[in-house]
C-alpha cells in the first residue's frame, strides 16, 4: 500500500513539475508535429501513399519525441541532484520507477489528441470516433510499451553527458516489438480492417507492455542505485 | 537488526578498512571509525580529503570498494531502507525541484517518507527556517541560503537517529548558522547522533564531542574541537 502511495507521489510531483515547466511538453509536442509534416514532404503529394503510410508515420513520431520527453523526465532529476534527495528517503526504488513510469506514460498519452489530428490532416485520412477511440486505446498501449524501458534507460544514462545519443540507441532496439504492433494496429484502423485482426495485434502491445513493465520494475532499483 | 533493536551501547557508525577508489585515485582508503550513539563528530580536512566521500558512503549513496560499514548495528548494503530510515544527510546539493514551492517540497518529501503532514504543520516549519512567507514561492526563485535552509528542514522532517551534515554552514548568513547551531545542540540533548563535515572551524569546533582530521582520504589525526583548533587553526 505504501508503495502505491509513494509511486503516486511521484506522478504527482512530475505531472505538477510537467504543468510549472510546459516547455517540455509543447518542446515534444512541435517535435513530433514536425517530423509529421517532413514524413509528409518527403513521400509527397501522393495521398494513397500517405495514407498507406500514416500509421508507421504516426507511430514514428511517437517513438522520435519519446525520447525527447523520457531524457528530460530525469534531466530534472539531476539538477541539484533531486534524484538523490529521493533515493536518501526511505523510499522503495521500485514505487520510484513506476511513478516515473506512469507519468512518462501520460506525458506520450498527452501527445495523442495533438498529434493525431495532425496525421489525418496531413495523410488525407478519415476517421469516426469510434476508430479515434481504439487508436488512442492502442496509443495508450504503445506509450506504455515505450515508457517501461524508457524510464530504465533514461535513469541509467541521466548522468552521462551524451545520454542525448545513448537513449535512442539503447531504446529503440529494444521497443522494436512495440513499433511492429503498433505501426500494425493503427494502419488497420487508419485504413480499414476487414480480417479483424487489430485485437490480435492490440494483445501482442498489451503483452510486451506487461513484460517491459515487469521486468523493469525489477531492474530500475540495480541501475539507480549504481547511477546516481 | 532492526533499529529499535540497536541499543545505546550499539556504535552508531562503526567502519572497518572502508575505502572508495574513483578511477585510480583512491578518495578514501583505510577507514576504520567508530561513531558512538548521542555524538557529535566533525569531519575537518581540505578539500579532497575525503569528508564528503565518507558522509555518502555512510548514507548508502555510494558503494565502498573496499572495507565493511554497519550503522546502529545494520549493514546498509542488506537493509538498506532500514538505514534511510535511521538517517539523513544534507550534502552540497540541495535536492529541490526549481518548479515546485517550499511548501510542496516538505509535501512530496513528507509522504514519500509515508507520513501526512497537515499544511499547518508544514507552516510551522518552514517558519523554523523563515521561510513561511515564501511557502508559495517556486524553490528556483530562492537564494542560495534559502535554498540551504530549506534543504536543512529535511533534519527536522525526517526525525533521524543519525544525522549527516556536509557544509553545513556553508551559504548561510549569521543567523541560519546560529539556528543549525541550536538544531545541533538540540540533536546532542534528544541523544541522535551528529556528523558534520566542515571548513567552519570555529564554530563547529565548539559543537563537536571529537574532531577528525582527514588528509588524503585518510585518518590523520583524532580529538577535541579545542585540540584540532590549537592544532590547525581556524582554517584547514
Amino acid at each position: 500500500m505504501n508503495l502505491i502511495r509513494q509511486a503516486l507521489t511521484v506522478v504527482r510531483k512530475d505531472l505538477l513539475l510537467e504543468w510549472r515547466g510546459k516547455g517540455r511538453l509543447i518542446s515534444v509536442l512541435l517535435f513530433g508535429v514536425v517530423t509529421l509534416l517532413l514524413f509528409s514532404f518527403a513521400v509527397g503529394p501522393d495521398s494513397t501513399l500517405l495514407r498507406a503510410a500514416a500509421g508507421g508515420f504516426l507511430v514514428l513520431a511517437l517513438l522520435l519525441s519519446s525520447t525527447l520527453g523520457l531524457s528530460e523526465s530525469f534531466r530534472v532529476e539531476q539538477e541539484q541532484r533531486a534524484i538523490e534527495g529521493l533515493l536518501l528517503l526511505p523510499v522503495d526504488p521500485i514505487a520510484l520507477y513506476y511513478g516515473k513510469t506512469l507519468s512518462n506514460t501520460l506525458f506520450l498519452m498527452l501527445l495523442a489528441p495533438i498529434l493525431t489530428p495532425v496525421a489525418l490532416i496531413l495523410y488525407s485520412v478519415e476517421l469516426d470516433l469510434e476508430g479515434l477511440a481504439v487508436l488512442f486505446g492502442l496509443w495508450t498501449l504503445a506509450a506504455a510499451g515505450l515508457s517501461a524501458p524508457g524510464t530504465l534507460y533514461a535513469a541509467m544514462t541521466s548522468r552521462l553527458q551524451s545520454q542525448d545519443v545513448l537513449l535512442p540507441l539503447l531504446l529503440f532496439p529494444l521497443v522494436i516489438p512495440v513499433l511492429m504492433g503498433a505501426v500494425k494496429s493503427i494502419t488497420l484502423i487508419l485504413t480499414g480492417d476487414p480480417m479483424s485482426q487489430v485485437g490480435s495485434w492490440a494483445m501482442l502491445l498489451a503483452s510486451f507492455a506487461i513484460i517491459y513493465w515487469s521486468l523493469c520494475g525489477l531492474l530500475f532499483p540495480h541501475a539507480i542505485e549504481e547511477g546516481i | 537488526m532492526s533499529p529499535s533493536a540497536a541499543d545505546s551501547t550499539t556504535p552508531a557508525i562503526q567502519t572497518a578498512g572502508l575505502g572508495k577508489r574513483f578511477g585510480r585515485q583512491w578518495a578514501l582508503a583505510h577507514c576504520d571509525l567508530q561513531v558512538r550513539t548521542g555524538e557529535v563528530v566533525l569531519l575537518a580536512g581540505a578539500n579532497g580529503s575525503g569528508k564528503t566521500t565518507l558522509l555518502r558512503l555512510i548514507a548508502g549513496l555510494d558503494k565502498p570498494t573496499l572495507g565493511s560499514m554497519t550503522i546502529y548495528g545494520m549493514d546498509p548494503a542488506q537493509e538498506k531502507l532500514a538505514c534511510r530510515r535511521t538517517l539523513t544527510l544534507v550534502g552540497h546539493d540541495n535536492y529541490l525541484y526549481s518548479q515546485l514551492t517550499a511548501l510542496e517540497m516538505i509535501q512530496v518529501w513528507t509522504r514519500l517518507r509515508g507520513a501526512e503532514l497537515a499544511e499547518t504543520e508544514a507552516i510551522e516549519l518552514l517558519r523554523e527556517v523563515d521561510l513561511d512567507e515564501r511557502r508559495d514561492t517556486p524553490v528556483g526563485g530562492f537564494s542560495a541560503g534559502m535554498r540551504k535552509r530549506l534543504t536543512l528542514l529535511r533534519t527536522r522532517l525526517e526525525e533521524p537517529k543519525l544525522v549527516l551534515l556536509d557544509e553545513p554552514f556553508s551559504a548561510l548568513d549569521a543567523s541560519g548558522q546560529r539556528l543549525i547551531e541550536e538544531w545541533i545542540e538540540g540533536y546532542r540533548s534528544a541523544g541522535k547522533t551528529v556528523v558534520l563535515a566542515s571548513h567552519n572551524l570555529p564554530r563547529s569546533s565548539r559543537l563537536c564531542d571529537r574532531a577528525i582530521l582527514l588528509h588524503q582520504g585518510q585518518i590523520l589525526w583524532q580529538g577535541s574541537g579545542k585540540d584540532l583548533l590549537d592544532r590547525v587553526g581556524t582554517t584547514v
